[in-house]
């Protein structure tokens, strides 16, 4: 079976700044991949690169098989591609439901395609994302007022509501309290246990090891190694990297 | 008195019409113009056209106002679409000044710096809107007209849309906005409504010239939407009515010499958009918090 | 010769506008703010001049008195509106209302103090002397080209060999820096805002002196300045500097093209152009979104 989504040979140059040099990388269905590296490897920028917010300069991303290279970012997201950020991007004066509210609706027109039929689909789909969320209880407040877990959360909550298959999570993780991130976990089981595919940044090796099937380590926008989480955890080179001991 | 009450009515009622246009853009869209004179302008001078060689119903007049600044609205979206904010303002201020400058030299279609008179008084469906009170009536459909249109795309998935971008455009794209397109259609429907508003302003004063489509009418309507409070449906209307009643309130306190009234007029909404922008940025109306 | 009589009245006009460009662009480049209130501080600095040296205060003093009031009015903003401001929301919007109500209100408390028309000094430094057969120049151009030369000099020093104009250059190149600077990049916009205050003194001076001052002075130095930090790009100091003598320039010459009119329309159907297909203007770095 191919790959659901696979980037192979990309290169992305800033300058004189090598930040992605030729990545290859494929993520299958149903499997979550986590993206490791120290500040600076590239990974947002590999994400960028998927969601066509970068342009790549050279290398071939496929999509079930297709090419979506040069494609315009929301194209990209219409396929099935959602995303988050490491500094999250809530529409701030929103309510928390219309943020995933908003998350429902593509069509750029003045209204929905679709009619009654697919107006519930979506009330459903936006209902799933708050309650698997935790925010159920705070649709009225503003985006900008949530306390800081709660914005992670509303982050994903968008994701979930846009009924994307495969996601791309940024530092989904990052700052929260243990009780947080374990129904960060939780949440994230349930999706792949319904076949979503997850490519995951995090720095937390715990949370790595705990959910990710697969790990990419990367330095320098190069990848350096790809395998199971056990093997990869037990390379020492890697990790002398990774913990910044690099004599 | 009462003709000129019957009179400021139907003033106030035509301005909250263009504060709600310029809500659109600024409030919805976060598209900051400085140029809603421009079209409020193109608007007016389309139905007086219409007006005078056509036919004098209000309707045609404002489609054909409407129609008119939504077409020539793409001078606005296509800066709209390709640059940032700061260079976004100053464009805007560009076409504000180009207009000026067309306006009073494209003498066979405005009349020039003498404007276009004898306006023929309009109508509505066959019915004769000569009585004041008659005009009134009609303009406050206009407006109710507008603020409902409003009220639904704003409440439906298209105003959601928009406003995703105001917030953040990249966030917007990666849910599948097509910010071009959306941009483009926020521009275009704001510059309508501020046609329709033209056309009511042209059948209203029955003369038009230059001098109302200035920058300095562009301003007053921004100082209607801010003060007023930007994104909300009410806010523009309050900020309209303050704006346009300031006037007469300042001729009853004793003191200022009538000549001086503008001035004084212009210090106060100065200090007022400073002031709402340190202590209250939303605007006087603007949306509870609502934090169970 | 009525094209090098334009030329020269052009780069007099020019230096007066790049100096207010820059000082804008300073002031942006450091703090990220949109001070469009700059043309508010030129109106108010040229407004002291005036009044002061016809109330029989001393030339010198009175420009002082300018720099004094330009620089107070310059940090007072950056204290009172724009710092409470961004301590709840930077957004661009917020600081551009409040900066452009604060030009409002300028304006309208120069009109009701010193009335509506032109007020202008009379000085025999503005009477034109032949320097070549037909071709009159004033002292005052001199004067304007010395000023700027030797405050642009100034700026080029202090902006690369002190320690605080290396600290304004290192905020203007990275904006990220800006955040993680802490405590003394509050300072180093004070100090950008007195800068770039101060440099509209001389413009203001020399254009009371020259054409004399309306209460809208502002306002049109305001959209010349935005102009031409468009056309040098937006952040870039030398390159506002250049945008302002090009202005002035193509104002002065345009005008035996076109009729005063559509002079004015010219100049901003090319900042319209450069906006949409060059916006990062002559030398700026700063890009398309
Ligand atoms: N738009 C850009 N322009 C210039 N340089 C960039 C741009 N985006 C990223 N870079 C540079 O590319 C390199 C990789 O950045 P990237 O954000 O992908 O790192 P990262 O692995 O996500 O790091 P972190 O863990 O800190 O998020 C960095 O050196 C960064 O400074
Ligand atoms: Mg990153």
């Amino acid at each position: 079976m191919s790959a659901l989504l696979s980037l192979s040979g990309l290169n992305r140059r800033f300058g004189g700044l090598a930040a992605v040099s030729d990545f290859s990388l494929a993520l299958e269905s149903g499997i979550v991949t986590a993206l490791v590296g120290p500040n600076g490897a590239g990974k947002t920028t590999i994400f960028n690169l998927v969601t066509g917010n970068l342009r790549a300069d050279s290398g071939q991303i496929l999509l079930h098989d297709k090419p979506i290279i040069g494609l315009s970012p929301h194209r990209i997201a219409r396929l099935g591609i959602a995303r988050s950020f490491q500094d999250l991007r809530l529409f701030g004066h929103m309510s928390v439901l219309d943020n995933v509210r908003a998350a429902t609706e593509p069509t750029s027109w003045f209204w929905q395609a679709g009619g009654a039929a697919a107006r519930q689909q979506r009330r459903e789909r936006v209902e799933t994302a708050l309650e698997r969320t935790g925010l159920s209880g705070l649709t009225q407040a503003r985006a900008i007022d949530l306390a800081y877990a709660e914005r992670k959360f509303l982050s994903m909550a968008r994701i979930i509501a846009t009924g994307a298959r495969i996601w791309l999570l940024d530092e989904p993780a990052s700052g929260l309290d243990p009780r947080s991130r374990a129904q960060f976990v939780d949440l994230l089981r349930s999706a792949t246990a319904e076949g979503v595919t997850v490519c995951l940044i995090e720095h937390n090796l715990d949370i790595v090891t705990e959910v990710a099937d697969r790990i990419a380590f990367l330095d320098q926008g190069r990848k350096l190694a790809e395998g199971e989480p056990a093997d990869i955890m037990q390379d020492k080179a890697l990790a002398a990297i990774y913990f910044g001991d690099r004599t | 008195m009462i003709a000129y009450l019957v009179n400021l009515a139907t003033l106030t009622t035509i301005f909250a019409v263009l504060a709600t246009s310029l809500n659109i853009l600024i409030g919805y869209g976060g598209i900051f113009s400085i140029a809603q004179a421009v079209f409020f302008g193109v608007g007016a001078y389309a139905a007086a056209q219409v007006a005078l060689h056509v036919t004098p119903d209000l309707l045609v007049a404002s489609a054909a106002g409407a129609g008119a600044a939504a077409l020539l609205s793409i001078c606005l979206a296509l800066p709209a679409l390709r640059v940032r904010d700061e260079y976004f303002v100053i464009a805007s201020l560009g076409l504000q000044m180009l207009a000026v400058t067309v306006f009073t030299e494209a003498t066979p279609i405005t009349g020039g710096f003498g404007g276009l008179v004898g306006i023929p008084p309009a109508s509505l469906l066959g019915l004769p809107l000569t009585d004041p009170n008659a005009m009134l009536a009609a303009c406050l459909g206009f407006l109710v007209l507008v603020l409902v249109l409003t009220r639904v795309l704003m409440r439906g998935s298209f105003g959601r849309s928009l406003m995703a971008i105001r917030d953040n455009d990249t966030a917007a794209e990666a849910l599948g906005k097509n910010v071009m397109v959306l941009k483009t259609l926020a521009v275009m429907l704001g510059c309508a409504y501020a046609g329709i508003g033209g056309a009511l302003y042209s059948a209203q004063m029955q003369f038009i010239n230059v001098e109302s489509f200035t920058l300095d009418q562009s301003v007053l309507i921004m100082a209607m939407v801010i003060i007023g409070g930007t994104g909300t449906l009410i806010g523009p209307l309050v900020g309209t009515v303050l704006i346009l009643l300031l006037p007469a309130a300042l001729s009853f306190i004793p003191g200022i010499p009538p000549t001086e009234i503008g001035v004084v007029q212009q210090m106060i909404y100065g200090l007022v958009m400073t002031l709402l922008m340190i202590f209250r940025p939303g605007g006087l109306v603007t949306l509870r918090t609502r934090r169970q | 010769m009525l094209f090098a009589q334009l030329v020269v009245a052009g780069i007099q006009t020019g230096l007066l506008y790049a100096l207010t460009a820059a000082g804008f662009a300073i002031i942006f480049g450091a703090t990220r703010i949109f001070h469009v209130a700059q043309g508010a501080a030129f109106a108010l600095a040229g407004y002291a001049f005036l009044m002061s040296n016809a109330a029989g205060l001393a030339w010198p003093l009175a420009a002082l008195l300018a720099v004094v009031v330009a620089v107070a009015f310059g940090v007072g903003m950056e204290r009172w509106v724009y710092r409470p401001i961004q301590r709840h929301e930077a957004s661009f919007f917020t600081v551009f209302v409040a900066s452009f109500g604060v030009t409002i209100i300028a304006q309208s408390l120069i009109e009701v103090s010193f009335g509506r028309g032109f007020v202008t000094l009379s000085t025999p430094l503005t009477q034109a002397r032949p320097l070549l057969p037909g071709l009159y120049v004033a002292p005052v151009f001199w004067i304007a080209l010395a000023v700027t030369a030797a405050l642009f000099l100034g700026l080029a020093v202090f902006l690369r060999f002190t320690r605080a104009g290396i600290g304004l250059r290192a905020l203007s190149e990275s904006p990220e820096l800006l955040r993680s600077y802490g405590l003394s990049s509050s300072r180093l916009s004070v100090l950008a805002f007195a800068i770039g205050s101060a440099l509209c003194v001389p413009g203001a001076i020399l254009t009371a002196a020259v054409t004399g001052l309306q209460p809208s002075i502002g306002a049109h130095v305001m959209l010349i300045s935005l102009a031409a930090t468009i056309v040098g790009g937006i952040g870039s100091v030398s390159g506002a500097a250049c945008g302002g003598l090009l202005l002035g320039i193509a104002e002065n010459l345009s005008i035996t093209l076109l009729n005063t009119q559509w002079s004015e329309a010219a100049s901003f159907i090319v900042l319209f152009a450069f906006i949409l297909l060059r916006p990062r203007g002559l030398f700026g770095l700063a890009s398309t979104r």
